[in-house]
C-alpha cells in the first residue's frame, strides 16, 4: 500500500494553512476563541489601527471603530490604514475600510457616533463587546468609560493606552482573568514519591539483577527512582531520604549499575529532583480554592469555577492530590519500555479523570449549569498544575503606597508613568494639549507631579533605600539616574512631543496590545497585571504595579 | 501613481507627528542633534536605507520606514508568497500567492505612501558584492535564516575601517519565535555582532540516530525515521521537498505506519510538517514589535534625535510582558590586532617591548624596517581569526625578548 495514498485527505484545509503558524502557539481551542470575539477600539488614530492590523491578520470575529472624527492631513500621514486621498473623509469608515483588506473572514463596522453620547445614553453597547481598547482618551472621558465597565462584573476588560513621541503605556482593567492553559514551563507532579499502584508494583517486580545488560540499560528512569525510594525506604524505617542524604541516595542508585555507561541511570542522578517533589497540591492551585467564585458557585458560575471547586473537592481524597497528567517527558529508554510505561501513566490519568468528571457532573447538578464539555474537561484536567487568575483593579485608581514601592524598583517606569498622566492632567484643567517644546506648559505639568507625589508622601529621603529594594535593572537599563532625573528627562520628551503618534511607537503598541488582547480573548498565555511602561528613548520596558 | 519621490508628494502637515520629535532636542538627545530643517532633509532625501527580507519583519519593516519618512528603500528578497504568510505578511493578499515578496511588498507601500521609493530585489543577498552594500546609510535585518545573517554580518564587519565612517554600516537585526523576539544594533568594528552571540542561539533539537533507528519513543523519533531514513531509501535520487505537501503526506503516511507498529501516538500531519521544515511559530504582533524596535533604532540612528540601544533587546510577552534590554559584549575572536597588540603590552609575565607579530612565514604587524611596518598597518585592524586560524600559532618577536615567543591561539 502506498502510504501518500491513505493519508491525502489528511492535507490541512485552507483555514489551517493559513493560520499555521500561530495554531502551534494557541491551538484550534484558542483559534475558535479569537473567531467568537468583538472587540472595541476607540477611535482611528495610527495606534489604533495598528492594534487592529494585528488582530484582523490572526483573524478575530468581528471589530468596531468609534471614532466621529475626519481624516486630517495629519493622519494620513502617519497611518499605514489611510491614504492621502482618504483626506477629509470619515476616519472609522476609511481605517475599517483598509483593514478588512487584510482577511475576508473578519467582519468589520465603522461607528462614527460620539463616544460621550454613547456613554450617557446607551452604555449598554459597550457591554455587547468581548474587549474594549481606548487610545489616546481624553482624561474625563476615559474616567466614565472606565467607571461603566468596572460598574458591571460580567463586562468586558478594559485596555487603555496612552502615547507621546518616544513614551507610552498601557494596562488593562479586569475584575478576575481567569487562565487554563497559561504555557508556563511548570512541570506537573509524576508521584514518584508516592507512586500509584500500578506504577509502583511495576517497579517492584520488576527483576532488575536478572535482566541481561541491553534491558537494564533500557529501565526508564522513572522506574530506577521509584525502586531506589522503596529500597531506601526499607532501609531507613520507611522514611524518604532527607535533602542532606541526597549524596548517599545517588550511590545508591549508581550501586544499581550493571555497567559504567549505562545513561538511564546517569539520568536518574540528574533528574534525582523529581524523587523529592513531594505529591501533594501545589500551594499556588490551593489558594485559588478560597475564591469565592470558587467557594459560592451559582447558575451564573462560569466553567472555570465550577470545574475548579470540582477539583478542590477531588484533592480532598485520596491521594490528596490533582488529577495525574498522562504526558509523559521523553526518557531513556527503548520503545517497549518507554510505551508500557506511558501506558501505565495514561490508565491512572484516564481514571482519575473519570473520578473528576464524576464529581464534576454532581458539582454541575448542584449548582444548575450547564454540562462542561468534554474537550474543555480535558484541557482542564490537564493543565491543573498551571491554573491562574489575576485579580485586577480599577483604572486611575493609584495606590499611594504602592507608588512609593514602584519609586525604588522602578524609578524610570514610575517617571514615565507621572510624566504621561500629567500630560493628560493638563488636558483635562485647560481643555487644550501642551504646545510642542512650551517651556511654560512643561512648569505646570511639572507642578502636577510634584503635588501628585508630595499627596502619596513622596520626599527625596525616601529615594535612599537601606531596606535591601533592588532597582529592578533589567526595566531600568544601564545608566543609573536618580527618580528625580527621570522624572524630569520623562516630562521633557513629552513637552518635546506632547501629540506624536510616531509611526513606530504606534506600530510597537499595536503589537504589544494586540499580544495582550490575544492571550485575554484565549485565555491563554499570562497577561500584564499593572501597567506596563514603554521607553522608546532607552529601548527599555518594565510593569509596575501601583 | 508617481513611483518617483518628488518633494510636492508630500502635503502640509504630512508630517506633523514626526517633526514634533525633529523640531527639538529632547533632554537625553546629543548635543550635536541638527533639530529642524537640517535633520529633516538628510531622513528625507538624503539617506538610503536597505532592508533585508520581506517576510514577517520585513513587511513590517518596510511600511514603518516609508511612514517614518525614509524616502529611499531598497529591499531584498528571495522567496515567494505561500498562504500560510498570509496570518502576518500584511502587505500580500491571496491573489499575490507565488509572486516574488520584494516585489509585491515595494509596490504595495508605493501606492499607500505616496513619495516613497521602494526599489526590490528579488533574489539573494549573495548576489551583491561590497559597491552594492557601499551605497547605504544603514541596514536593516528581518531574516528567519541564520546563516544569511551570519553572511550579511560577515559582510558589513568586512567593510567597516574604522579610519573611514562612510565604511561603517550600522546593522540592526530583528527576530522572533512565538511570543518572543529580540532586536539589536550592530555598528560593525565596534560592538558586538551577530557572530559573537551565536551561543545564545537556541539548538535544535537533534534526535540520536540509534533512537530513530531502533528505540523510537516519540512520534518526532517516527517523523525522523520517516523522512532521513525512509525517504532516501525508497525514494533514491528523488530530492525531499518539505514545501512540496505531497511529500509531507508522503512522509506522515510512513510515520504514522510506524507510529502505529510501536503504539506510538501523536503523529498528525501538522506535526509532520514541523518536525521537517523546523517550523518556527510566527504571529503578527510579536513581528510587530520588533519590527517596530528595529524601526524606532533605524530612526534614532539617521535623524540622532535620541541614544540608539547600545545594543541589545530581549522581549519575552508569554507572561506579562518581560523585557531585557542590555549591552551585549564582543567575543574576543574578534579581537583586532591593534587589540591584541594592547593585550600584550599589558601582560607583566611577556615583557614584551615594540613586539613583531607573524603568522609563519607571513608577517601579521612588524615594527621596523619603517617600510615594512607601513605595509603591515593596515593589518592593525583586522580581526585576529581572520588572519590565523583557531589552534595555529603567533609568533612575536621583540628587541627586549631573547627568542621569540609563540601563542596558540583559540577561539571561543
Ligand atoms: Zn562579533
Amino acid at each position: 500500500m502506498d502510504p501518500a495514498s491513505t493519508s491525502k485527505s489528511e492535507q490541512p484545509d485552507s483555514h489551517t494553512r493559513r493560520y499555521d503558524r500561530q495554531l502551534r502557539l494557541w491551538a484550534a481551542s484558542g483559534q475558535q476563541a479569537l473567531e467568537l470575539s468583538r472587540v472595541l477600539v476607540i477611535s482611528g488614530s495610527a495606534t489604533s489601527t495598528s492594534i487592529l492590523k494585528n488582530l484582523v491578520l490572526p483573524g478575530i470575529g468581528q471589530f468596531t471603530i468609534l471614532d466621529s472624527a475626519r481624516v486630517t492631513p495629519q493622519d494620513a500621514g502617519n497611518n499605514f490604514f489611510l491614504h492621502r486621498d482618504s483626506i477629509g473623509k470619515s476616519r472609522a469608515e476609511e481605517s475599517v475600510r483598509f483593514l478588512l483588506e487584510l482577511n475576508d473572514s473578519v467582519k468589520g463596522t465603522a461607528d462614527t457616533s460620539d463616544l460621550a453620547s454613547i456613554l450617557d445614553e446607551r452604555p449598554q453597547y459597550l457591554k455587547s463587546f468581548t474587549l474594549v481598547i481606548a487610545h489616546n482618551l481624553r482624561e474625563l472621558t476615559l474616567k466614565k468609560l472606565s467607571s461603566i465597565l468596572w460598574g458591571d462584573i460580567s463586562g468586558p476588560p478594559l485596555i487603555v493606552v496612552r502615547s507621546a513621541g518616544f513614551l507610552a503605556e498601557f494596562s488593562i482593567q479586569f475584575h478576575e482573568h481567569t487562565i487554563m492553559d497559561s504555557h508556563t514551563d511548570d512541570i506537573p507532579s509524576y508521584r514518584l514519591d508516592n507512586a500509584f499502584p500500578a506504577l509502583a508494583k511495576h517497579a517492584l517486580d520488576l527483576d532488575f539483577d536478572a535482566l541481561d545488560v541491553t534491558d537494564h540499560a533500557h529501565i526508564p528512569y522513572f522506574v530506577i527512582l521509584v525502586r531506589a525510594l522503596h529500597d531506601w525506604k526499607q532501609a531507613h524505617g520507611g522514611k524518604a531520604p532527607e535533602y542532606k542524604q541526597l549524596k548517599d541516595f545517588k550511590a545508591q542508585i549508581l550501586r544499581m549499575k550493571k555497567k559504567e555507561d549505562e545513561e538511564n541511570f546517569d539520568e536518574a542522578i540528574t533528574q534525582v529532583f523529581k524523587a523529592y517533589q513531594k505529591t501533594t497540591v501545589p500551594s499556588e492551585i490551593r489558594a485559588l480554592f478560597s475564591n469565592p467564585s470558587c467557594v459560592n458557585l451559582d447558575e451564573s458560575s462560569s466553567p472555570f469555577f465550577v470545574m475548579l471547586h470540582a477539583l478542590d473537592l477531588f484533592t480532598r481524597k485520596e491521594p490528596y492530590t490533582l488529577p495525574l497528567s498522562p504526558k509523559l517527558p521523553d526518557i531513556k529508554s527503548d520503545t517497549v519500555n518507554y510505551i508500557h510505561l506511558q501506558g501505565l501513566y495514561k490508565a491512572q490519568a484516564n481514571a482519575e479523570k473519570a473520578e473528576f468528571t464524576r464529581i464534576l457532573e454532581e458539582v454541575v447538578a448542584k449548582a444548575g449549569v450547564a454540562p462542561v464539555p468534554s474537550s474543555v474537561i480535558d484541557e482542564f484536567v490537564r493543565n491543573c498544575h498551571q491554573l491562574k487568575i489575576l485579580k485586577g483593579k480599577q483604572w486611575d485608581q493609584d495606590d499611594n503606597s504602592a507608588l512609593l514601592e514602584a519609586i525604588a524598583t522602578n524609578p524610570a517606569q514610575v517617571g514615565t508613568h507621572l510624566a504621561l498622566s500629567a500630560l493628560f492632567a493638563f488636558e483635562a484643567a485647560h481643555k487644550r494639549w501642551p504646545l510642542p517644546g512650551s517651556e511654560a506648559d512643561l512648569a505646570v505639568a511639572q507642578e502636577w507631579i510634584d503635588a501628585k507625589l508630595s499627596a502619596a508622601g513622596w520626599n527625596e529621603e525616601s529615594v535612599v533605600q537601606d531596606d535591601g529594594t533592588q532597582v529592578d535593572e533589567a526595566a531600568t537599563g544601564p545608566q543609573s539616574l536618580t527618580f528625580r532625573e527621570h522624572v524630569s528627562n520623562a516630562m521633557g520628551e513629552i513637552i518635546r512631543a506632547p501629540t506624536a503618534d510616531l509611526p513606530t511607537t504606534a506600530a510597537l503598541l499595536g503589537g504589544f496590545i494586540a499580544q495582550e488582547a490575544i492571550k485575554l480573548i484565549t485565555r491563554q498565555y499570562v497577561p500584564i497585571n499593572g501597567v506596563c511602561v514603554i521607553d522608546l528613548i532607552s529601548s527599555t520596558t518594565g510593569t509596575i504595579k501601583i | 501613481m508617481s513611483q518617483i519621490p518628488t518633494a510636492n508628494a508630500d502635503w502640509p502637515e504630512r508630517y506633523y507627528h514626526l517633526d514634533q520629535i525633529l523640531d527639538r532636542p529632547g533632554p537625553r538627545t546629543d548635543e550635536a542633534f541638527p533639530a529642524g530643517d537640517q535633520v529633516k532633509e538628510f531622513l528625507r532625501e538624503g539617506c538610503k536605507i536597505l532592508v533585508i527580507g520581506a517576510g514577517g519583519l520585513g513587511c513590517e519593516i518596510l511600511a514603518n520606514l516609508a511612514l517614518s519618512g525614509f524616502k529611499d528603500i531598497h529591499v531584498i528578497d528571495m522567496d515567494t508568497i505561500d498562504i500560510s504568510n498570509l496570518n502576518r505578511q500584511f502587505l500580500f493578499r491571496p491573489k499575490d500567492v507565488g509572486k516574488p515578496k520584494a516585489t509585491v511588498a515595494a509596490a504595495f507601500v508605493m501606492d499607500r505612501v505616496p513619495g516613497v521609493k521602494v526599489t526590490p530585489y528579488y533574489g539573494k543577498i549573495q548576489d551583491k558584492d561590497d559597491d552594492y552594500y557601499m551605497q547605504f546609510n544603514l541596514v536593516i535585518c528581518g531574516l528567519d535564516s541564520i546563516e544569511a545573517r551570519r553572511w550579511m554580518n560577515a559582510t558589513l564587519v568586512g567593510m567597516a575601517d574604522p579610519d573611514v565612517p562612510e565604511t561603517i554600516k550600522p546593522l540592526i537585526d530583528g527576530g522572533t519565535e512565538g511570543f518572543k523576539g529580540q532586536a539589536r544594533v550592530i555598528i560593525p568594528g565596534l560592538s558586538s555582532c551577530y557572530e559573537c552571540s551565536l551561543d545564545m542561539l537556541n539548538k535544535q533539537t537533534a534526535f540520536p540516530i540509534c533512537t530513530i533507528a531502533n528505540t523510537p519513543r516519540q512520534p518526532e523519533h517516527c517523523i525522523e525515521w520517516a523522512s532521513v531514513l525512509e525517504w532516501p531509501r525508497i525514494k533514491g535520487d528523488l530530492k525531499l521537498d518539505t514545501d512540496d505537501p505531497d511529500h509531507i503526506s508522503w512522509l506522515y503516511g510512513v510515520a504514522s505506519a510506524r507510529a502505529q507498529e510501536f503504539k506510538i501516538e501523536g503523529v498528525t500531519w501538522s506535526l509532520t510538517q514541523g518536525v521537517v521544515k523546523n517550523i518556527i511559530p510566527a504571529i503578527a504582533s510579536t513581528n510587530a514589535i520588533i519590527a517596530a524596535s528595529c524601526c524606532t533604532e533605524a530612526l534614532k540612528i539617521a535623524t540622532t534625535s535620541a541614544p540608539y540601544l547600545d545594543n541589545y533587546f530581549m522581549l519575552i510577552g508569554t507572561e506579562g510582558v518581560y523585557s531585557f534590554t542590555f549591552q551585549h559584549e564582543r567575543k574576543p575572536d574578534y579581537l583586532i590586532v591593534e587589540e591584541f597588540l594592547d593585550w600584550l603590552l599589558e601582560k607583566q609575565d611577556i615583557q614584551a617591548k615594540k613586539p613583531s607579530l607573524s603568522y609563519g612565514n607571513t608577517p601579521i604587524y612588524l615594527q621596523a624596517p619603517p617600510q615594512l611596518e607601513q605595509a603591515t598597518r593596515k593589518n592593525l585592524q583586522r580581526k585576529v581569526s581572520e588572519i590565523v586560524p583557531a589552534g595555529n600559532e603567533i609568533t612575536v618577536t621583540s628587541v627586549s625578548l631573547p627568542f621569540s615567543l609563540t601563542l596558540k591561539v583559540e577561539y571561543v
